[in-house]
């Protein structure tokens, strides 16, 4: 399997994360991924059968005489740090830091179309490789903690999707919390760690058959997707799990998992028939990044019809939702019984199509069905529809402005004046400023919008783009 | 000798205000005018107004501001505390009877205001796209701010003049006379989920005109208050009971509450604010209800035949009934 | 020996509760100048001055049901503690009995809202002069003068005039210092273990203590009070960095002002001019404002720039660092702050801009001897850490802490009393009946049944003598 093929699989906007951008810039190649991989597949002699790609690879670039991958391209992140004048470190961290954060803002700024509405199986591996302490503080407790900000993280960007847990343990899939579109809900599934303490071997067959059933009733504008926890070298399946493998490529489910141990080929090939991704993490932090990775909504195509492959389940499913937009009642309204709970509340929002009073939104609405979502939620998703284009970095102050025009003195963002100091080390050239320049480094600390031909500081360019999802000088 | 007296006197962080100061002519012109019960001129608001700066900076030392005004089309920065004071004013007698800094930050707000106000006059055919403007870069304004100050306290050499200190609460006050605008939704929607990301307070003062929907959301959703001035003489007072307390203090001191939040959203295609609506599954765009097209006018996905039917089957006698029979005519039709 | 005036409440400067304690006359006095009221404002809490903003710009009392009704639940007990002191400085006075409508003093309102306003002619906030520029003050060389005048007090107080550097303070000085209880001694005078408190304390802290005494003293010397206090205030409206005109001032202010000269708070270089310095101008901004004379020195030792923003230089200002294994590191040359740091620490080395030692038993004794607690050390220390030491948690390593609390109760373990053992007692009777007759003079300091022994202060002891010579006379059966 050739290097390049791991990042074919990530969808495009898997490219602007943390992870993407940031290892492959300090580390200078994928390569430390691998090593990552096949040290552990070796260190632990596992049945790993995936590990075939890793192996030939290494092979391949192992013949600089050491033989061994984790000796053959160290990457010597230390060379790049470089201490300045005055023996500090502070400026080469700082341009490493904004080098990582211009690369993964190059990659996003066209529209694309996404998956909005979302249906999401976390499928926890139980079994009892996971008390294994190989991550810390183990593999158990840190899944478990990461699941949580996984799930918390993920409805802050996909308000209107729904999360179900399912674990594996004892060779079944234990259904832990029933589809639900109230993190609080879902986190409270997973809340309580001496109920779900690993146990036996994991069935990965039992477990998807559990998702794929509680998936199968879901409108087709909906995406389905499973993402998986797995810390076991083995899966332990009463039937053929290719079989289940052909049902979920015909239900359009998407398989991603995340390994603890080792790739194992079963479990790539669930995600690659799926259009899934397959990563194994390498340490505590990697298992972060290649997780969250997971959570931005996955992008389709824009021509729904044209890539089989990749159009995924909701390309041709779109579809016009009918949607409530509820009213909030007051603290001071008389209590009165909600419909989800039967407790009396004196709080809570009114389905305006059968009156009946909810708990908290989004939500299925009980009586009637109507999916009640409130403005902010849908207003949340708006982002990833619209995303603000990528700044353009200002070389230099004579070429890019127009004749007449004053250079800006002020970051438009934040109104706080651009430094001199960098001005004046650009008039007079210098390699530093290429480089930088090849990264998309201003020299100047300019940042350019192309719409509206403001410029931006470094901190405001990311702010812009990874948090306000406005242009200040465009709107 | 009590040697924790100083020390637990200040409980509270500096406090940051970011003021955003709609100065829209038109809407001013208006609000002045002596058929209104209480007519408010953009200067006799200004003049309150510096006082509530004052009795912000007169908290504490530390306290620090900007004021950001909302213009007809653009927005821009007024004041700010990191800003470098200007040149000395000639030393006179009179001046003896202000506070120094007071004096300073008054005057130059006030010409600011002065200048950008003969800037704008010929401006009043733009839309009103300043608010959302102003907001974006108060919060970029906060966010640069925040990082500052966290380098500072990693990097305590650095003796960066512009450094303001660490202020764990900012706050931002809207002082709103314009109405809605609808185009100014989304990016308005996108600023409000940065300011809870920052856990910045988005208080709304409106002072001159009808509820805006949008920015009552914006309260709602940062935990601030949003507040219809009922007696507009008595805007200082307003001011400085609901909006000069810090986050800290509303705790103590309760701060008017919204009674009821409106939840619904505009249509894309009318702007007719509807409760039931149909929503794209692509792109999410809100459709009043019954459809009326066949494929979404924002991202241009055409809706499978069979759901448009199931749709208008359902609404089909209740259509009939509001003596609308049209849209479901050009729904199967096409 | 007059104390700093009441019992300060917990989180409450020391100058509201002098104030506190000032008649209704004088206070009202107090607020006829809008600085005055400004200041004020400042010194009280974040309740308070709101409870105040609220009421500023009521024309007519209201009803105090009418405000409380903003009050929390969760409030109720701040905000009744923020009226009461409220009450006491008498800017919201209490409502007359029967009736519930409350206002801010008359004097109170129409100046603080001047204060905020502007205008008026009150002539309270000092007269700018043109600048001088070739007097070459600016800020730095503020910041210096004061940081000398000051430091050179406490260094006195420190070496209690035995080092030769240490410029004797002026007579008003040594007065003040005198009367507090700081030092004590006619002549050559010795710092009291109140004195070593006092160093341990921030420099906004002892400016208030000494600047209390000062105010306590306004009497004997036939100066008022209330003039004194204004002046403070007025100075504390100023800025730095600005020459001001004394045309203005009055008898009382020119009196006040050659003191505080003394005290480094104004500096003056041209008659009828003077500049004020960072230490008056902070002095009712918040302690966090406060330039402490360790950043202040670091700034002129470095010689950065000042930019006016006095948070900065306190970021600046811890100098110490210390590790879990009691060892300490100051980074500073300054003479006072190592004489400090010399009260509890065992310094081992010396050089140019570091100072090292170590925290052991002797010299922790040494300062619990000298009435420092082991609290005022630890709170020196928190308070002066290195800004490296700021990435910690807690901030003073546990075991450094625990240990210097373990040794204050170390101390409070032993009691020392003068007396006599008396042991070997034969028989059990023997020893109760003495032990009754020694109980009943209540001579007995400590006693043991199993040991027989028992512990009498030296009256006791005679009398314990006598009775077993008596006994012993009239044949009783003592072995």
């Amino acid at each position: 399997m050739p290097a390049k093929d791991r990042d074919a699989y990530i969808d495009p906007d898997a490219e602007e994360d943390d992870f993407s951008a940031e290892e492959h810039d300090s580390v200078g190649s994928g390569d430390d991924f691998d090593q990552g991989t096949s040290s552990r597949g070796g260190k632990r002699g596992g049945l790993a059968g995936g590990k075939k790609g890793a192996e030939a690879r290494l092979k391949s670039k192992g013949k600089g005489g050491d033989g061994y991958a984790w000796e053959g391209s160290i990457s010597r992140t230390w060379d790049q740090v470089r201490e300045d004048d005055g023996g500090s470190l502070e400026l080469s961290v700082q341009e490493a830091i904004a080098r990582a954060r211009r690369k993964k803002l190059q990659q996003s700024g066209q529209a694309v179309r996404r998956t909005i509405i979302r249906h999401l199986v976390l499928m926890l591996d139980l079994s009892r490789s996971m008390t294994d302490r190989d991550l810390r503080p183990s593999r158990f407790d840190l899944g478990l903690e990461y699941a949580r900000a996984f799930i918390s993280e993920w409805f802050d960007q996909n308000p209107l999707g729904q999360i179900g847990v399912v674990g594996m343990r004892n060779g079944i899939g234990e259904r832990l919390g029933e589809m639900s579109g109230n993190p609080q809900e879902v986190l409270r599934s997973i809340a309580d760690r001496d109920k779900l303490m690993p146990a036996g071997e994991p069935s990965l067959q039992n477990a998807v058959e559990m998702a794929r059933g509680t998936m199968s009733h879901l409108p087709s504008h909906a995406s389905r997707e499973i993402v998986i926890i797995f810390g076991s070298l083995t899966t332990c399946d009463p039937d053929n799990i290719f079989d289940t493998l052909e049902g979920c490529v015909k239900d359009k489910i998407r398989i991603s998992i995340v390994a603890l141990a080792a790739e194992m080929k079963v479990c790539r090939e669930l995600c690659e028939r799926t259009n899934g991704t397959f990563a194994v993490a390498m340490n505590e932090g990697h298992f972060k990044d290649v997780l969250f990775e997971l959570i931005p909504p996955p992008a389709q195509l824009a021509a729904p019809a044209g890539a089989p492959g990749r159009s995924g389940p909701a390309s041709s499913a779109a579809e016009l939702m009918l949607m409530g937009f509820p009213s909030r009642l007051p603290e001071t309204s008389p209590p009165s019984l909600c419909a989800c709970h039967s407790t009396i509340k004196s709080e809570g929002f009114i389905c305006p199509r059968c009156k009946v009073k909810l708990c908290d939104v989004p939500t299925d609405c009980d009586v009637c069905g109507l999916m009640i979502v409130s403005s902010p939620h849908l207003a949340r998703s708006y982002h990833h529809l619209f995303p603000v284009q990528g700044y353009r970095p200002v070389m230099s102050m004579t070429q890019e402005n127009p004749a007449g025009v004053p250079a800006q003195l002020a970051c438009h963002g934040c109104s706080l004046p651009f430094p001199l100091r960098t001005l004046d080390s650009s008039a007079n050239g210098g390699d530093a400023g290429d480089a930088a320049a090849a990264d998309g480094i201003s020299p100047l600390g300019r940042y350019r919008c192309p719409k509206c031909a403001k410029d931006f500081c470094s901190d405001c360019d990311v702010f812009v783009h990874d948090a306000l999802h406005v242009c200040p000088g465009c709107c | 000798m009590d040697t924790s007296t100083t020390k637990a006197a200040r409980e509270d962080p500096p406090a940051h205000l970011t003021l955003i100061v709609d100065l829209n002519p038109l809407q001013w012109e208006l609000s002045s005018q002596a058929s209104n019960d209480t007519p408010l001129s953009l200067s006799q608001f200004l003049a309150q107004l510096m006082i509530f700066i004052n009795a912000h900076l007169a908290a504490r030392d530390d306290n620090t501001l900007a004021v950001i005004g909302a213009l007809p089309g653009y927005s821009v920065m007024l004041y700010s505390t990191d800003d470098s004071p200007p040149d000395d004013e000639a030393p006179a007698r009179h001046q003896a009877n202000s506070f120094q800094p007071f004096r300073m930050v008054d005057g130059r707000i006030a010409s600011r205001i002065q200048e950008e106000m003969e800037k704008s006059t010929d401006l009043d055919g733009k839309t009103d796209r300043g608010l959302v403007g102003a907001i974006t870069k108060a919060l970029c304004h906060i966010n640069r701010v925040n990082l500052l100050s966290v380098a500072l306290t990693n990097n305590p050499e650095s003796t960066s003049a512009m450094a303001p200190p660490s202020s764990q609460s900012p706050r931002m006050l809207i002082l709103s006379i314009s109405p809605d605008a609808s185009t100014s939704y989304i990016p308005l929607m996108n600023s409000i989920f940065a300011a809870q990301k920052l856990k910045v307070k988005i208080d709304v003062c409106k002072i001159f005109g009808s509820d805006t929907v949008f920015l009552q959301q914006a309260a709602y959703l940062t935990g601030g208050s949003y507040l219809v001035l009922e007696r507009r003489d008595a805007l200082l007072q307003y001011l400085s009971m609901c909006f000069l307390p810090p986050a800290s203090l509303r705790k103590v001191l309760a701060t008017p509450s919204q009674d009821k939040v409106d939840f619904r959203a505009a249509c894309f295609c009318h702007k007719k604010v509807v409760d039931i609506g149909c929503v794209c599954s692509v792109c999410l765009s809100i459709f009043c209800y019954p459809i009326t097209r066949t494929s979404c006018s924002t991202c241009g996905t055409r809706f499978p035949l069979q759901t448009l039917k199931r749709l208008g089957y359902i609404r089909q006698p209740a259509a009939q009934a509001n003596g609308r029979s049209k849209p479901n005519g050009t729904a199967n039709g096409k | 020996m007059p104390a700093p005036a009441a019992e300060a409440l917990p989180g409450q400067h020391i100058l509201l509760s002098f104030l506190a304690t000032q008649s209704q006359i004088s206070l009202t006095r107090l607020y006829s100048k809008p600085s005055a009221c400004l200041a004020l404002f400042r010194l009280l809490n974040a309740l308070e001055r709101q409870i105040i903003m609220n009421y500023l710009w009521l024309e007519g009392p209201v009803s105090s049901n009418t405000m409380d009704v903003w009050v929390t639940r969760d409030g109720r007990a701040p905000y009744e503690a923020a009226m009461r002191t409220l009450a006491s400085l008498q800017v919201l006075p209490s409502p007359k009995p029967g009736s519930n409508m409350l206002q801010l003093s008359p004097s109170f309102k129409k100046n603080f809202r001047l204060a905020l306003t502007g205008g008026g002619d009150h002539m309270s906030f000092g007269v700018p002069c043109e600048k001088d520029l070739a007097g070459g003050v600016n800020v730095e060389m503020l910041d210096r003068y004061a940081a000398n005048c000051w430091e050179s007090i406490l260094h006195f107080m420190v070496s209690s005039g035995t080092d030769g550097r240490a410029s004797r303070p002026t007579k008003g000085i040594l007065y003040l210092l005198d009367r507090s209880g700081l030092m004590a001694g006619q002549g050559a005078p010795k710092i009291t273990s109140e004195g070593f408190q006092f160093l341990l304390t921030s420099p906004h802290a002892q400016l208030w203590t000494l600047l209390l005494q000062y105010l306590s003293i306004t009497n004997e010397r036939n100066i008022d009070m209330v003039e004194v206090i204004q002046f403070l205030f007025m100075l504390s409206t100023m800025q730095l960095g600005q020459e001001y005109s004394t045309e203005v001032f009055t008898n009382t202010y020119h009196s006040v002002l050659e003191d505080l000269i003394d005290y480094g708070l104004v500096y003056k270089r041209n008659p009828n001019r003077i500049y004020p310095t960072r230490l008056a101008t902070t002095l009712t901004s918040g302690s966090s404002a406060t330039t402490s004379s360790s950043a202040v020195s670091s700034q002129a030792q470095t010689g950065a720039s000042l930019s006016g923003n006095s948070t900065v230089a306190t970021a600046g200002g811890g100098f110490i660092i210390l590790e879990t294994n009691y060892r300490l590191y100051a980074y500073t040359e300054n003479p006072l702050q190592i004489a400090i740091i010399n009260l509890f620490v065992s310094l081992r080395g010396r050089f140019s801009n570091l100072v090292t030692g170590s925290i052991t038993r002797e010299s922790v004794r040494k300062a619990l001897d000298n009435g420092i607690t082991a609290d005022q050390i630890i709170s020196y220390l928190v308070t002066h850490a290195h800004p490296q030491m700021h990435k910690n948690n807690p901030l003073i390593p546990i075991t450094v802490q625990d240990q210097i609390r373990l040794w204050e109760q170390e101390k409070n373990r032993v009691q020392i009393a003068e007396g006599y053992l008396w042991k070997e007692f034969t028989a059990s009777t023997d020893y109760n009946l003495v032990l009754e007759h020694a109980r009943s003079t209540s001579s007995v300091v400590w006693e043991n049944e199993q040991a027989r022994m028992f512990f009498v202060t030296p009256e006791g002891h005679a009398s314990c003598r006598d009775f077993v010579n008596q006994r012993m006379r009239e044949g009783g059966g003592f072995a």
